[in-house]
């Protein structure tokens, strides 16, 4: 079999189709007519993204020559690097719409936050595979993997960037879960989040959530002791839900919540983006308005359309054939990266490839549920889409890294 | 690591990505679902609200009618003024301080005029202020950028091309309130309504139809300039022009001999009713408040004492006095209590009850010389036997079918009809039928006690004595013409009053002309190659100064103007009112005027006190 067979072509394929989408879409969003009211530096936002994929690139294509060793083998003084430096653009960063989340290296800025994921998952990945079996009985090792997680979503919650904090919280489970933790507890471990989203809707939703929760992991694990815990959890969510709501939560961030269940309540403040973006999808209809030709996009309806909010122009101008298109892709790049991750014989292998499919998950998911109202607003960038040059290049170096992963699946095994 | 432990570890493996398989394949079908709620089922909704969003329906006003005179001369016209606007959905309130220094207007009149804005629409726009200066308003059109929100357009305010105030005649206008503009599909925010004058009367007519037109803005509300090639909305429909009958010298005259004194002048058509000129003094300045309204302009109007907000012209309720004498003679003469040669002595006045006083010892008078002489013994009598033979209603009747007490229905707004006396009036007024009597009727028969009148009805008095008996129907304005070219003539019938012996009517006539040529009349309204009638009045005025009063008409034979002028606080007829109508006379038959001496004495004319006092003794009338 000659080298480029076993190359992931399809995954390449995925990824060519997203940044190209990606680069039309910032095209259209910040060079086409709407370029009238941008500031210049924002329109020079579509070669900086040319010239990130152009690096990136390069990257993916010399990890390629890595040996996949090499990746477990640096995880640790990655992790800390990535950790060192964090706490750097903690301090000295600079700041981006209340964000702290760039550190300028020699005139380039990166965003840490996003090196952060990949470091984090191969770190816990490294971690967990000297430990594979994690039971009830070693929830020690559990533990040590919850902190590697743990640590660097508070300092990216100090950077103000609750989107990516977030996508690292949301990683904790799938890779205990993966790593054995059993069925029952991962399910209580996600449960606390699933009863948070109905929560917010409605705290009536959220105690049948944490019921129909109890019961599910009742019926897994069949213990007493986790089941109660779930379902005290569970209510203990809903009620701290609502003090949050009420209390605890800044007023923006409130209104930001009130927005999301209710955004006609104040169309004009908290409620606009999401009206706006959820006007931009629906008003593209089946095939959209074509290219350059969104209403909502060129007249600057949409607030940060070139990232947060690019998947509207998508749906806008290219409808909703286009923007299924672009749902069709990431699904078949996840399921194919997850698919690679069974096939896989290296635990570490299948780690870093399910932690990086949920990555991209959770983004799209966190993203698309933004923009069309099914979620809070949290500011994610769309995965190869999205503007963001080191945002970029993180994410390919990650895809890079799997396809890394399955070029040498046969070399990279616990035999060897 | 042992190969059963393995074997169980891939087994849980493979449950473990067809779990993940399974929630990631969920997620997307939730997504696409999404997708395809949004884009494919709401999509009636979305699409119309996306186009809501960046098209805007902006009210395009009308151009008001033009006013033009007889002669086709224009009197108003509109003259375009800069608007500023604000969509209050993206005005920024802290951009309130800037913009009220480019405008050069307290910073809380602006947010003041956002919140009107606001309870209007937040997303079209309303005007903000009208009428800035150009110069204002290039400042603020170049910083238009740093105002997210605000826009501006040209319109038009009333523009006044001649030097006729025309105050009463053409009437203010001032912007619609909120109610009127909810109310009504042809007003929007901002938008004027005429509110006195013609400018009232005629509303609908000059007003036009409101256009529409769209627009592409941007999420900032800086419009992007037309939307689908203006083929969208429709454009205004300009509002009618109307051709009055006003005669814009003889107008410019009457405001000219009026200013300073208060009155009012009413020159018409006695054949047809046709207004020539009208004027109430004091008047305001209509061009005042035509564009922004000048509020402190506004509260001194209201707050003035002398009320020139009011149209005296045709709202005052004065007594006539004297000037009522011809018609009384005409009553007397179709009841046949009097004919032509009935004599009445006259000795200094005339006793029922008390003592009537006359001006002086006007020795055997018949109708014409009591007519040129002003005699009130005469009239006196001849009321006292009207009241006694044909009773106050029968008179009342006959005078009312002059058009006193009565609505002209002139096409201006706030007339009143003024009090022509019957027995149902003094019932009310003096509290039954038994506390009142002969006593209080007397007077009546001189134009004084009850009696009142303005001076549109004794123009109308006068009209109706020249044109031999046709009861005519005031109006300013002849013709409305339409923007399509249309037109509709305004031509009141006029009508015979029934029970007028042109006979009778011919005696009356003499006597008026007699009035000027030889009696109170001579020495101001006698204009050479003009042969005029009419008859001077002298109101008592219990509170001060009398009132002048002068009706006429000219030429004697077949008759082209009747006038009737009123000075308030003036003293006698004859000095203070005959003058202006004689001046007018002049001026309407001669273009010019040819006795500048009396223009002067006019134009320095004041009242003296001593008058007042002299005025004192009962029923003087001249």
């Amino acid at each position: 079999m000659t080298w480029y067979r076993q190359f992931d072509w399809l995954l390449i394929f995925c990824w060519v189709l997203l940044f190209s989408a990606g680069l039309v879409a910032i095209y259209s969003a910040t060079l086409g007519p709407v370029s009238q009211f941008l500031p210049a530096y924002i329109q020079g936002n579509f070669l900086n993204q040319v010239v990130w994929i152009g690096i990136s690139v390069i990257a993916m294509a010399a990890i390629q020559f890595t040996s996949p060793r090499t990746f477990q083998q640096i995880s640790y003084a990655l992790y800390v690097l990535c950790i060192i430096l964090a706490i750097a653009t903690v301090i000295w960063g600079t700041e981006a719409g209340g964000a702290r989340r760039w550190l300028v290296i020699g005139g380039l800025r990166f965003q840490i936050s996003e090196m952060l994921k990949l470091a984090t998952i191969l770190a816990v990945a490294n971690y967990l595979t000297s430990r594979r079996d994690i039971s009830a009985e070693h929830i020690g090792s559990a533990l040590v993997a919850v902190v590697l997680m743990i640590i660097p979503s508070i300092i990216i919650i100090l950077q103000n960037d609750t989107g990516t904090a977030l996508v690292l919280l949301a990683i904790i489970p799938v890779m205990l879960f993966w790593s054995g933790l059993p069925y029952g507890i991962s399910l209580f471990l996600i449960s606390p989040a699933i009863i948070a989203y109905f929560s917010i809707i409605d705290w009536r939703l959220g105690v049948l959530a944490t019921i129909l929760l109890t019961v599910a992991i009742f019926f897994i694990q069949k213990r007493p002791w986790l089941t109660s815990s779930a379902f005290i959890v569970g209510n203990l969510v809903v009620i701290g839900v609502q003090l949050a709501l009420n209390q605890i939560l800044k007023p923006h961030q409130q209104a930001r919540i009130e927005a999301f269940v209710n955004p006609a309540l104040d169309p004009q403040g908290a409620g606009w983006n999401v009206l706006q973006a959820k006007t931009a999808i629906g008003s593209g209809g089946l095939w959209g308005k074509g290219f350059l030709e969104g209403t909502q996009t060129q007249l600057r309806f949409l607030p940060e359309q070139w990232t947060d909010f690019i998947f509207p122009v998508i749906a806008e101008e290219f409808g909703f054939v286009g923007a299924g298109l672009l749902l069709l892709v990431f699904a078949i790049l996840l399921l194919r990266l997850l698919a690679i991750a069974g096939e896989h014989r290296h635990p570490f292998a299948q780690l870093v490839l399910v932690g990086v499919a949920m990555t991209f998950f959770v983004h799209l998911v966190i993203n698309l549920g933004s923009a069309m109202g099914l979620f809070p607003v949290i500011g994610l960038p769309l995965p190869f889409v999205s503007y963001g040059g080191s945002a970029f290049l993180s994410y390919s170096i990650m895809l890079a890294i799997c396809l890394n992963l399955h070029f040498y699946k046969r070399d990279f095994s616990i035999y060897s | 690591m042992t190969a059963m432990h393995l074997n169980k570890q891939e087994k849980r493996n493979d449950v473990s990505i067809r779990v993940l398989q399974v929630i990631t394949i969920s997620m997307m079908l939730i997504f696409a679902g999404r997708l395809f709620q949004l884009q494919i089922i709401e999509f009636e909704t979305y699409g119309p609200l996306s186009l809501a969003n960046s098209i805007r329906q902006e009210n395009v006003s009308p151009a008001r009618g033009l006013i033009f005179d007889r002669s086709g001369r224009m009197l108003v016209d509109n003259q375009p003024i800069y608007t500023v606007t604000v969509t209050p959905a993206n005005f920024d309130s802290g951009a309130i301080p800037i913009l009220a220094e480019y405008l050069d207007i307290a910073p809380e009149v602006i947010e003041e005029r956002v919140q009107a804005a606001r309870r209007y629409s937040w997303h079209r726009p309303s005007r903000l202020i009208s009428d800035i200066s150009f110069h204002r308003f290039s400042k603020m059109q170049e910083n238009i950028w740093k105002l997210p929100g605000i826009g501006y357009h040209v319109e038009s305010k009333r523009h006044y091309p001649t030097d006729i105030k025309g105050a009463h005649l053409f009437g203010y206008l001032s912007e619609v309130t909120q109610q009127e503009y909810r109310s009504s599909s042809r007003y929007s925010l901002g938008d004027k309504a005429g509110r006195s004058g013609i400018e009232f009367t005629y509303e609908q007519d000059l007003r036009g139809e409101l256009g529409s037109r769209y627009i592409r803005v941007n999420a900032l509300g800086q419009a992007l300039g037309p939307f689908g090639e203006g083929h969208m909305g429709h454009t205004p429909v300009k509002g009618a022009d109307i051709y009055t009958h006003i005669d814009h010298d003889l107008q410019l005259l009457a405001e000219d001999l009026m200013v300073g004194k208060t009155g009012g002048v009413v020159a018409m058509d006695p054949n047809t009713g046709a207004i020539l000129a009208l004027v109430s003094s004091p008047g305001f300045d209509v061009d005042r408040l035509s564009g922004r309204i000048d509020m402190e302009y506004w509260m001194t109007l209201n707050a003035d004492t002398s009320n020139p907000l009011f149209n005296r012209a045709i709202s005052t309720m004065q007594p006539p006095g004297s000037t009522i004498k011809p018609l009384m003679g005409l009553v007397g003469l179709d009841f046949g209590i009097i004919d032509p040669e009935t004599e009445i002595t006259c000795r200094g006045g005339f006793t029922l009850g008390r003592y009537y006083r006359c001006t002086r010892q006007h020795g055997r008078q018949n109708l014409v010389e009591a007519i040129q002489n002003s005699c009130n013994t005469y009239f006196f009598s001849l009321m006292n036997q009207t009241m006694n033979r044909v009773g106050l209603n029968a008179w009342h009747r006959h005078t009312s079918s002059f058009g006193l007490g009565q609505m002209t229905h002139i096409d201006l707004p706030h007339e009143r009809r003024g009090i022509l006396p019957d027995s149902a009036y003094y019932n009310t007024h003096f509290g039954g039928p038994r506390n009142w009597g002969i006593g209080d009727l007397i007077s009546v028969g001189v134009g004084q006690g009850t009696f009142s009148s303005s001076p549109l009805q004794m123009a109308l008095v006068a009209s109706q004595l020249a044109n031999g008996g046709y009861r005519v129907q005031p109006h300013i304005v002849d013709r409305i013409v339409y923007p399509d070219g249309s037109s509709v003539l305004n031509t009141p019938e006029s009508e015979r009053i029934p029970w007028i012996n042109e006979d009778h009517l011919r005696v009356i006539q003499q006597g008026m002309r007699k009035a000027v040529s030889e009696g109170s009349g001579r020495f101001y309204a006698d204009i050479s190659g003009v042969e005029v009638a009419g008859k001077t009045g002298t109101a008592q005025n219990p509170h001060g100064i009398d009132h002048g009063w002068f009706i006429s008409y000219a030429p004697y034979e077949n008759p082209e103007i009747a006038i009737a002028v009123l000075v308030e606080n003036a003293g006698f007829g004859s000095i203070s009112a005959a003058p202006i109508a004689g001046l007018m006379m002049e001026q309407y038959f001669h273009g010019q005027i040819r006795r500048n001496w009396v223009y002067q004495y006019v134009k320095t004319f004041t009242p003296r006190e001593r008058e007042a006092n002299s005025g004192t003794s009962s029923e003087e009338n001249l």
